[in-house]
């Protein structure tokens, strides 16, 4: 198991150019994030919640400013060094899941174990022990197309974990899940926080999708608001 | 039956004008195959078949198909200008019919390499049977019985010697070129001399055909079937418009056939193209579908507004098609005829050739279009609106 | 597994994939059918013997060049044997469209001068100790079903026999050809048969000859034995021209026109639309993708990964069709050299059009791939997970 990774943000800015205005998303923003523990990013549209989190996730690059994450300036790296930077460090968990249609759920799950040096068997023993862990070791075979939302979201956590990465980067995870559903992912993600001490970045504008984390960012206008300790977690949660 | 509105099918093509545009190109490829061919076939059939003549007769000798073929001797052409009644008599009482020898001979083009060209020995009274059709273009007539030329104006530029004032060597006699004439279809990309003359300097006093004026609906079965009896001559008799549609059957027929079978097999490969365009337009507008059936769209209505998009796809791929050949248009082209000289004849895409391309690809875009509209239409529109 | 996903992404859309296999399909046909057309004319002029000159009219193809020319011709030095080509132009059962080549030849020194003319049937003593004997090709008696020792009347043209009656030639013997220089379909006869006819006034036509072929004794320079020829009958009365068997046989190819021109167009045209046909469906798949491969980019595979998928996705596609352009190509190999073996005795489906074929058909499927694999390469992860379609 990996160290908690912790996560600091240092004078990064990032601008898109939309309409031929020069729009600063992100603005000389400083920030630090604790290894091991379970942010919810939270505020108005526009606030920068989702450009952030492609910059830690490597998904994208800051124009200035450091992005470290375990140590590691990713801000540095080249596409390609991202690439593997992401396939080694992060999972995600998108809002639409994004599944590929044509793939099983197993299959789904093992694809970025392809990018691990490891065979066949134990790409397909760590993949169906992911898919274990949330719940869906009856469905490896299934295509997305017959699960349910909160299943292919599930399965989408499965891969976000499968190459054990330290930190987990989920943007609005429950935005197309009803209430049950949503509980249910979100109290997954608190487990592979509380139990594999995962760091994990969380964009949510659902406050009580917040509720489950242990703190509560407020981005506003691309600089940091505060960060909340959560008053309303759950005592059971507690460490 | 409320419709899809036609708009949405043109700002639908509009908006994956890429696509389109790409399918558009697969399907204009095609027609313009066909086109193509269909247009040679119109350049080279009509040149001869709206020059041919209905009061002229053409006499050849029977069992000939056609002139290369024909030999009659001077007794048996003399017998049948004069013993033919049906021909009509000029001011001076004399008949309106012509002797004529004719010979593919090999002549030099002008831009290198040689090619076989139409010399046609003809009688003073040739003109005269021609009458307006044929027209002196620069120059003058030769002089009957003296060893000059005069020359159709498509070979001026393209045969060597053959300018006015050239002097051509025909086996070892000089003629001189003192004129050039335009007729209608295949006569001006002959060269015409004395018969007498030029049979002498080919050594070949043999005459291939006559040629007469006649009173129109004239029954020339009866002059074959008088003649038939004959001992001196059997002649085979026929207007010059069915003798010049004979001449030019088998290159039109091959040029029909190429153009249909080609078309025929691209045109399969282009009913895929457009089937797969289409497919792949109702599964990413599948959502729309959805919400067209769910605002009360009848399916009928949905399939007829994809089968309205493949029609018109295919319509604007036959347009493409033709654009694509017209720049062709008008080429000259050199191809033999049937007596083996080159006949000059242009490229030419008529209306009804676009016509008939535009048609085609219409229903190239009706067929490929069938499959995805009947999909489109059998959407749930629960379903769709989930899967979109 | 990025093959395996390939496959699946192939697959997911089983009718679409079929389609375009069946787009390339057919254009790996039609392209191997219009390079064997093409080849096949060229063929025919590059089996041409080099040892083989033509003696013919220098004003006309159709003019006859007088008797009394051979002894001439023979006397010239590197002449090793002359032989009279005459076309008869004769007609057998025209009403069921039936036409063939007839030539009178000299019937002791043709079998001698075409070594590529093996006797199938019969025996070449046969043809010629007898004045009213031929020789056929093996295709054209096949398709007349004749048989040796047959008798088959031919009804003249150009030369017409004084009773009225076809005249009348016995097979002797039914050859095969072992080069494309000589047909199969073509009945040789007697030249001699031809003019006595019409000098005991037995049937009524031009007496001359249309070509005289000359073989030339072994290392002899042709050009210089052709102008030698050329020169003896400089002033007449008839002048002549000589060329090589390749240059003579070209005159003809020629005639119809620029017709491997014709062909290459027509090439061009079905590759320009299967080319467009193959880069939509590619498009479209790389489109419809885009998504996928932003999840793929995200997961950390590199740009090479993401869009060398579509190329290979598009080379898949295109190889198939390629086999089964291929497999079509082999089924009507034989009946289309059978219709055509008359007009173009050098078509043949050789390996060569096939690999052009299938070749280019790869071509378009690499192009097509790298289209779309390079918009996805290019797309930043975000932007393409962002994607609609």
């Amino acid at each position: 198991m990996n160290q908690p990774a912790d996560i600091e943000i240092r004078h990064v800015t990032k601008c898109y150019s939309r309409g031929g205005q020069t729009l600063r998303v992100l603005d000389e923003l400083d920030m630090q994030m604790a290894g091991g523990t379970f942010y919810a990013l939270m505020g108005p549209s526009g606030s920068g919640k989702t450009t952030l989190l492609n910059l830690v996730g490597g998904l994208d690059t800051a124009d200035q400013g450091e992005v470290v994450i375990a140590g590691e300036n990713i801000a540095q790296l080249s596409s390609g060094q991202l690439a593997r930077w992401r396939a080694n460090n992060v999972g995600f968990v998108f809002q639409g899941f994004n599944l590929l249609p044509v793939l099983t759920a197993r299959e789904n799950v093992e694809l970025p174990l392809l990018l691990a040096p490891i065979n066949r068997r134990q790409r397909r023993a760590q993949a169906e022990r992911a898919l274990e862990l949330v719940g869906l070791s009856d469905r490896m075979n299934h295509k997305p197309s017959e699960l349910s939302g909160g299943q292919e979201q599930r399965v989408a956590i499965a891969r976000a974990i499968a190459t054990a990465p330290s930190v987990i980067l989920a943007d609005e995870p429950t935005g197309d899940l009803d209430r049950v559903t949503a509980d249910q992912v979100l109290e997954l993600l608190q487990l592979l926080n509380q139990q594999l001490k995962k760091t994990i970045l969380m964009v949510t504008h659902d406050p009580r999708a917040a509720s489950f984390a242990d703190k509560i960012v407020h981005l506003d206008k691309g600089k940091l608001g505060r960060i909340d300790d959560n008053p309303t977690r759950p005592a059971t949660a507690g460490r | 039956m409320a419709l899809v509105p036609f708009r949405y099918n043109l700002r639908s093509l509009w908006v994956r004008r890429s696509s389109t545009l790409l399918t558009m190109c697969a399907i204009g490829a095609t027609v313009a195959v066909l086109a193509g061919m269909l247009s040679l076939q119109q350049g080279f059939a009509t040149m001869f078949a709206e020059s041919g003549r209905d009061d002229l007769a053409i006499f050849l000798r029977n069992g000939a198909t056609s002139e290369g073929e024909s030999g009659m001797t001077r007794e048996q052409t003399e017998l049948i200008k004069k013993e033919t009644r049906e021909i009509s008599l000029a001011a001076d009482g004399k008949p309106l019919a012509a002797a004529e020898m004719y010979l593919a001979v090999r002549r030099r083009k002008v831009t290198g390499g040689e090619t076989n060209v139409a010399m046609r020995g003809v009688e003073p009274m040739t003109f005269q049977v021609h009458g307006d059709a044929l027209q002196i273009n620069a120059g003058r007539i030769p002089i009957p019985g003296s060893d000059e030329l005069i020359i159709g104006q498509d070979l001026v530029e393209r045969i060597a010697d053959c300018k006015i004032g050239d002097t051509l060597v025909i086996n070892v006699t000089p003629f001189k070129i003192v004129g050039t004439f335009r007729g209608k279809g295949g006569y001006q990309s002959e060269i015409w001399g004395d018969l007498d003359r030029l049979g002498e300097a080919l050594q070949r006093p043999v005459r291939s055909r006559v040629i007469a004026k006649i009173a129109p609906n004239t029954d020339l079965a009866a002059i074959e079937a008088r003649y038939s009896e004959d001992k001196r001559v059997q002649p085979k008799v026929q207007t010059e418009r069915s003798y010049l549609q004979s001449q030019t059957q088998v290159l039109s027929i091959t040029f029909t056939v190429l153009g249909i079978f080609l078309s025929a097999i691209m045109g399969l490969a282009a009913v895929f193209t457009g089937t797969n365009a289409m497919l792949s337009l109702v599964s990413s507008r599948t959502h729309e579908i959805g919400i067209l059936l769910s605002l009360g769209f009848r399916p009928f209505a949905v399939f007829l507004a994809f089968q309205m998009e493949a029609l018109l796809l295919g319509t604007l791929g036959g347009i493409l098609g033709c654009l694509m050949v017209l720049p062709f248009q008008g080429a000259q082209t050199g191809t033999m005829n049937q007596t083996f000289s080159e006949v000059v004849f242009a490229f030419r895409t008529t209306p009804s050739v676009m016509l008939i391309a535009i048609l085609f690809a219409s229903l190239l875009g009706l067929f490929g279009g069938a499959l995805p509209a009947v999909r489109a239409a059998r959407l749930r529109p629960t379903e769709a609106l989930r899967r979109g | 597994m990025p093959i395996k996903l390939m496959l699946r992404n192939v697959l997911a859309h089983p009718l679409r994939a079929l389609l375009t296999i069946g787009s390339v399909m057919v254009a790996v046909f039609l392209i191997t059918l219009l390079h064997a057309a093409v080849a096949g004319l060229d063929a025919t002029l590059q089996q041409a013997s080099a040892n083989r000159l033509l003696v013919q009219s220098a004003v006309s193809l159709f003019v006859d060049l007088p008797l009394s020319y051979q002894q001439k011709i023979a006397a010239v030095k590197g002449v090793e044997a002359i032989c009279k080509w005459q076309w008869f132009g004769g007609r057998y059962e025209q009403d069921k469209g039936g036409f063939f080549a007839q030539f009178g030849v000299d019937h002791d020194t043709f079998l001698l001068s075409y070594p590529e003319i093996e006797i199938a049937e019969g025996s070449a003593a046969g043809f010629t100790t007898e004045r009213t004997a031929c020789i056929v090709g093996c295709d054209l008696a096949a398709k007349y079903g004749w048989k040796l020792d047959q008798t088959v009347p031919i009804a003249g043209t150009i030369f017409q026999r004084t009773d009225g009656k076809p005249w009348e030639f016995v097979i002797r013997a039914i050859y095969r050809s072992s080069k494309t220089s000589i047909d199969q379909n073509t009945m040789y006869f007697h030249y001699d048969y031809l003019r006595e006819s019409l000098e005991t006034g037995g049937a009524r036509g031009p007496e001359g000859v249309g070509v005289y072929m000359l073989r030339v004794l072994p290392s002899t320079d042709t050009l210089q034995l052709a102008s030698a020829v050329d020169a003896l009958f400089e002033n007449g009365p008839q002048r002549v021209q000589t060329t090589t068997e390749a240059e003579f046989n070209r005159q003809f190819v020629s005639m119809l026109g620029d017709v491997p021109g014709l062909l290459k167009l027509i090439g061009s045209a079905v590759l320009f639309a299967i080319f467009f046909a193959v880069l939509n469906t590619m498009i479209m798949a790389g489109r419809e993708r885009t998504r996928d491969s932003g999840v793929l980019k995200a997961l950390g595979f590199g740009n090479l990964v993401v869009g060398g998928m579509l190329v290979f996705e598009g080379l898949l596609v295109c190889g198939l069709g390629a086999i089964a352009g291929a497999a079509v190509v082999k089924l009507l190999e034989a009946p289309f050299q059978a219709i055509l073996s008359a007009r173009l005795p050098g078509f043949a489906f050789s390996t060569q059009s096939l690999l052009l074929g299938c070749g280019l058909a790869m071509l378009i499927g690499l192009v097509s791939g790298i289209v779309p694999g390079l918009r996805v390469a290019r797309l930043t992860t975000v932007q393409a997970l962002r994607e609609v379609d």
